[in-house]
């Protein structure tokens, strides 16, 4: 099918007011007499809390109320009900040791028994403004008795850690186990080679450039509450928020309008979300919260951190025999979600045709901020783990890395390919990407241009990545389309946009169907009054979920919009024909526009119903976006510096909606892995526990003048499992950046013995290891 | 955060500045001119001063003026205006080399040349090159006013030989006159926009017959504050750059780096070695490219 | 405290407000004069999400206190803008190029690449990244605002 609509880099709708100002992101709310919170953190890792005094500040100047969590409990306040586990049928489920359940914990919005990480929220003030709320927060005194504390994930599963809850006093409270061990172990023991490789993946935070921001309006005539606040999907907040309360879920709206980056941060709820609530409702008037951004570095749920072991062996020819994994991922103090570990469970033999593997996944607590999906959760990890194991095998045994892959690789053939640990590939031309990726990066020019690096006395390092990653997500979504007499269409949706365009690339998928203009639909999204139903976005679901239910709904549309047609214009449904957005009695020139009809439907006694559908959709089916990534890097050994020469990818996202918003996506995505490849780094104190990175100057952020243009095609393989056949866009340039990175730096650094590098790869860590290898 | 609470005062001249520093008494007051520096430390509550005196309207802060041995520069001149001024590009090659790497083009536009000077920053662009040219400031109270050379000016890291009662009314920075001098700057950070980790500067002017007869070098990250290397500009003077190799033969007595979060005092030092050889080789041939 | 009075311009229009002297330039401008283009992202001068025109230079409103702005000159994001509401070439090659995502950037980006092009007309990819090496996005890998910025500049070069 030739599509006009769907594929065309159609300018974005939701550009035509951020380019001007007028966007409206959480922070830009204000409602008149609103006042301003400011929360107290707890400066230990590890404390009993004793008491906390809060006379002194409660005398500052401007100051309304100060709540700590003695008065949420007499308030019954409950705590967030995360459920952390995932739960479609496609995730990889998790359990407790000895398949035990899995330990959850309360996440209590102000803790009274103990702290479990520096700068958890433990107190709140309100005040007229924001600076006195700060004044008043900074001589709140907390009482605390300090307790040891463990932040690093394979510490805290040591003997003899400090426990962080009392129910699980060895803090380890998933493993599980997949695969098959028995076939493992012999094919393993049948094996001519075994590689193995321990792999740290620490500790990043997602920095949406938007720090987080609330404002909760408790109306006492109606006992509403109005929370304005950007996340990852408001009816998911919206639930929670009520459940927090202990309210009905319609007395709370939440309204989310811009959203200033997401990458999974801001998927679960945040304490600050029902405290703002709660505290408009005990002083009577508007009170709003606004993230510093050393706050959020304490505070935001944080990514990654998964310590593993890998092994894979081979036969006499390179041919990939089996795979043990042993994944240990850090959830931090308060579990919020096991997502990262679950997807990446699902993923660890990458690209490759490995026919047996098994794999031990465990989770940890420890005093850490908790962590939650980043960027393409989970991926990222096992794709490092993966490849880096591949390149390492091929290293060492003498193959050539390329020739080792290809001869591994899962092929078209296969698909759908079940993998070793259970996950079905749904489709993909691996070998092609690869082939199209090396011709783009002009594979064989490298040498030369290492030769002419070499000659200005740098080094040039070639880095290489294959990848595959899942979207599973929330699997029901539901939209409601409604013509409007005026000439638009209103297409209301339950996913969030943050940045990914959601106002067009939709419109396309609407308009496309209804055969209008992209312009004449109106996407909406994100407050609850007008959202009842929605999975958010996450995990690369909305173009795929919100695609499929869109064009489920379009076609119920016509469909409904057709028998009303034929009584308008008085004809037999069969002799209908619908194209352009309206229908024409076939062979003449009677017609009438969807707009038309709906304005005479509103007018019409005898016609009832409304122009409107609503339609719902589950799908379950995952689908796996794939591609090959491929740079170059070049370091200067006298100082270890070094720049990203040339960076080339070929995606699969399956079909593209818009080209131009995948493209974003894909740069995008790269860089934010590469900053976690080269700079990003939540580094603690690992005595005290204590974070060191609390702010843009101790926080590596990738800026424009490190990174190259990068070069990006996409091979569009369709996915068979959804109508559009759209995989998703959005994780491809994260998912193997990580891997393709650390790759070019031990490329360029293996002649100085360089077997491995822990990320970030830092000037002065390459400066060492060549001073240590010459 | 917000700043803690301060009051806030723009007089219109040095001397009343002056006086409100001399007045101060119990009370921290602090100066702000470009406030680069000092509103992000406020911003985090880091430091709290009771009073801003803001010394953007005070006249006669900002000009450059060439006094033909040297250049004197208004203690608020905008680093901006550094970089645009065709003065410095032409009388001070080696500021004019160094201001662009000085923060971002939103920094520079508010941040002036006393306040990088007086915060005392180790690795800061502007102090190295000042001091790799002898340049001196001037520091003024109610009581005094005097010239105060910038060898010996840096205590350490973010502390100088500033009185809280004295304002940087000017920097004098002396100009060389030879017909072949050329520069030389290299800085090693975690990328080109950040603190530098070590850097290295210098500044030579050749003889016709190409020995060299000045040379000014300094480096930074390599001690507390930014260093004057005079042990390796005694040696370079009379040699000839065929010897360069040899003036660094006493670097390790002449800098004392430490080791912090950044760097370790052996990547300090190894790296500030290639550093300042490179950039004394840039600075040679770039003077023999103005010889000829 | 006591609060200060201020006669400032903002997008041509005089404004005389009254501000704790603690209160940031930023948060004068989204907070009493309502213009809520111009972004704080992290109050310490690193991001540029709160960058402004300053007498025609771009500055970070974070890093200036709104008593600083005392009969000067801003232009924020919503000034760009032309009298008649019409964006500016600039904002059209961003929106052409979609050199945004979540926005939240944007008036940042655009006031830096608008100030580079006042003073370099027919800048490179190198000095384009320089000119935003000082604004964070953690959404675009930059690339695409980068093209915007050239095909501004191109487009103002080729007189269109
Ligand atoms: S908010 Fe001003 S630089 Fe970040
Ligand atoms: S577009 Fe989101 S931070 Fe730049």
């Amino acid at each position: 099918m030739k599509y006009q609509k769907i594929g065309q880099p159609v300018r974005r709708r939701e550009d035509a007011r951020l380019l001007k100002g007028q966007g409206r992101f959480s922070d830009d709310w204000s409602v008149d007499g609103q006042t301003y919170m400011a929360v107290v953190r707890s400066t230990y890792a590890h404390a009993f809390i004793l008491g906390i005094d809060v006379e002194v500040a409660r005398s500052m100047p401007g100051v309304l109320t100060i709540l700590t969590g003695d008065d949420a409990r007499l308030d019954n306040l409950a705590p967030i009900p995360h459920s952390p586990l995932p739960s479609t049928k496609h995730d990889m489920k998790l359990e407790g040791p000895n398949g035990s359940e899995v330990f959850i914990g309360d996440h209590t919005l102000l803790p009274t028994d103990k702290v479990r990480y520096v700068g958890e929220a433990i107190a709140i003030v309100v005040a007229e403004t924001l600076a006195q709320a700060e004044d008043a927060a900074e001589v709140v005194s907390v009482n605390y008795d300090p307790l040891p504390a463990v932040t690093d994930t394979a510490k805290a599963a040591e003997n003899g850690a400090p426990t962080i809850w009392d129910e699980v006093p060895d803090n380890i409270c998933v493993e599980t186990f997949f695969g098959d061990k028995e076939r493992t172990d012999a094919a393993f023991a049948a094996a001519q080679d075994v590689v193995e490789m321990d792999i740290v993946i620490d500790r990043v935070t997602g920095v949406p450039m938007e720090p987080r921001a609330a404002l909760g309006d408790y109306n006492l005539d109606t006992g509403r509450y109005t929370i304005y606040a950007g996340s990852g999907g408001s009816v998911r907040q919206k639930r929670e928020i009520a459940e927090v309360l202990g309210v009905e879920g319609d007395t709370v709206r939440v309204v989310s309008k811009d959203v200033g980056g997401n990458f999974g941060t801001r998927n679960r709820l945040y304490v600050e979300f029902p405290l703002v609530g709660w505290a408009s409702r005990k002083i009577g008037r508007p009170v709003k919260w606004t993230c510093d951004r050393g706050e959020s570095f304490l505070s935001d749920y944080q990514g990654r951190d998964l310590v593993t072991r890998v092994s894979l062996a081979l036969d006499d020819a390179g041919q990939f025999l089996a795979m043990r994994a042993d994944n240990l991922s850090n959830v931090g103090s308060r579990m919020v979600s096991l997502s990262p570990l679950s997807k990446g469970s699902g993923l660890i033999t990458g690209s490759y045709d490995i026919p047996v593997a098994y794999l031990r996944s465990r989770a940890v607590f420890s005093n850490t901020a908790p962590t939650n999906a980043y960027r393409s959760s989970g991926r990222p990890e096992v794709t490092f783990a993966i490849e880096r194991l591949v390149e390492t095998a091929a290293a060492e045994l003498g193959y050539d890395p390329i020739e080792l892959r290809r001869k591994n690789l899962v092929s078209s053939e296969q698909m759908p390919y079940p993998n070793a640990v259970g996950m079905t590939y749904d489709s993909g031309e691996y070998a092609k990407s690869m082939d199209m990726c090396m011709d783009l990066a002009d594979w064989r020019g490298f040498e030369t241009r290492k030769k002419e690096a070499e000659s200005r006395g740098m080094l040039l390092g070639r880095g290489f990545a294959n990848y595959v990653e899942s979207s599973i997500g929330t699997p029901r979504e539901q939209a409601e389309i409604h013509v409007r007499a005026d000439g638009h269409i209103d297409l209301v949706i339950g996913t969030q946009p943050s940045g990914q365009g959601h106002e067009t690339s939709f419109a396309q998928v609407a308009a496309e169907w209804l055969g209008v203009p992209v312009n004449t639909i109106s996407v909406i999204v994100g407050d609850t009054d007008l959202v009842k139903v929605g999975g958010g976005s996450h995990s690369g679901r909305s173009m795929r979920m919100a695609g499929t239910v869109i064009v489920k709904a379009a076609d119920e549309l016509i469909e409904k919009s057709k028998k009303l047609a034929a009584v308008v214009l008085e004809a037999a449904e069969t002799d209908l024909e619908f194209h352009d957005g309206k229908f024409q009695v076939v062979g003449t020139d009677r017609e009438i526009s969807l707009y038309a009809l709906a304005e005479v439907v509103g007018r019409r006694s005898d016609l009832p119903e409304k122009l409107s559908v609503i339609e719902d959709n589950v799908m379950e089916t995952p689908v796996f976006p794939n591609g090959c990534h491929i740079c170059e890097i070049e370091i200067d050994p006298v100082s270890g510096a070094y720049k990203i020469a040339r960076y080339t990818t070929v995606d699969d996202v399956g079909r593209a909606i818009n080209p131009l918003i995948v493209d974003g996506q894909t740069h995008g995505g790269i860089v934010q892995g590469a900053g976690e490849a080269l700079g990003e780094l939540c580094a603690m104190d690992p005595e005290s526990g204590q974070p060191l990175a609390g702010s843009f100057m101790d926080y590596h952020m990738p800026r424009a003048d490190e990174y190259p243009s990068f070069k990006t095609e996409l091979n569009e393989v369709p996915s068979p499992t959804n109508p559009l056949g759209v995989k998703a866009g959005g994780e491809g340039g994260t998912t193997p950046a990580l891997a393709v990175l650390v790759n070019g730096f031990v490329d360029a650094l293996r002649p100085f013995g360089v077997r491995d590098i822990q990320m970030p790869v830092t000037p002065r860590k390459v400066w060492e290891l060549i001073k240590a290898g010459s | 955060m917000k700043a803690a609470t301060f009051d806030y005062v723009r007089p219109a001249s040095v001397d009343e500045v002056c006086r409100l520093l001399a007045d101060a008494g119990e009370m921290e007051r602090k100066i702000i001119a470009g406030g680069q520096t000092l509103v992000p430390l406020m911003a985090m509550r880091m430091s709290r001063p009771d009073m801003l005196i803001d010394i953007n309207d005070v006249n006669g802060l900002s000009e450059i003026e060439d006094k033909g041995d040297h250049l004197v520069i208004g203690g608020c001149t905008r680093q901006r205006a550094l970089e645009r001024s065709e003065i410095i590009s032409k009388r001070l090659p080696l500021l004019a080399k160094a201001i662009r790497k000085v923060g971002h083009i939103q920094t520079r536009n508010r941040g002036t040349i006393g306040g990088s000077i007086v915060h005392g920053d180790p690795t800061a662009e502007i102090s190295m090159a000042a001091l790799a040219l002898e340049a001196s400031v001037l520091l003024r109270s109610v009581s005094e006013e005097k010239e105060v050379p910038l060898d010996g000016f840096f205590e350490a890291a973010m502390v100088t030989n500033i009185e809280p009662d004295q304002i940087l009314t000017e920097v004098r920075i002396p100009v060389w006159e030879g017909a072949s001098i050329g520069t030389g700057f290299y800085e090693t950070a975690s990328r080109e926009s950040d603190y530098a980790i070590v850097s290295a500067m210098a500044q030579i002017e050749l003889a016709a017959d190409g020995t060299i007869v000045k040379a000014a070098v300094s480096a930074g990250g390599v001690a507390p504050c930014p260093l004057k290397l005079r042990g390796v500009e005694l040696a370079l003077k009379g040699s000839k750059p065929a010897e360069l190799s040899s003036a660094l033969d006493g670097l390790d007595e002449e800098i004392d780096p430490d080791t912090d979060v950044h760097a370790t005092a052996g990547y300090r030092s190894r790296v500030a070695r290639r550093l300042i050889t490179r950039a004394i080789e840039d600075a040679v041939s770039e003077a023999k490219n103005e010889r000829d | 405290m006591k609060e200060i009075e201020v006669t400032l311009t903002v997008n041509k229009r005089v404004h005389t407000v009254n501000v704790a002297p603690r209160m940031t330039l930023v948060d004068c401008l989204r907070d009493i004069l309502r213009l809520t283009g111009t972004h704080v992202g992290c109050e310490h001068g690193v991001c540029g999400a709160c960058s402004v025109m300053f007498d025609g230079e771009p500055v970070r409103s974070c890093l200036m206190f709104a008593v600083q702005a005392e009969g000067h000159e801003i232009t924020t994001v919503e000034g760009l803008v032309g009298e008649d509401g019409e964006i500016s070439d600039l904002q059209d090659s961003f929106w052409e190029c979609h050199a945004m995502q979540c926005g939240y950037c944007t008036p940042g980006m655009l006031i830096s690449s608008h100030a580079l092009l006042m003073e370099n007309p027919s800048p490179d990819d190198h000095d384009i990244r320089e000119a935003i090496s000082g604004n964070l996005c953690r959404c675009t890998g930059y690339q695409q605002i980068v093209e915007a910025v050239k095909m501004a500049a191109e487009r103002r070069q080729e007189g269109l």
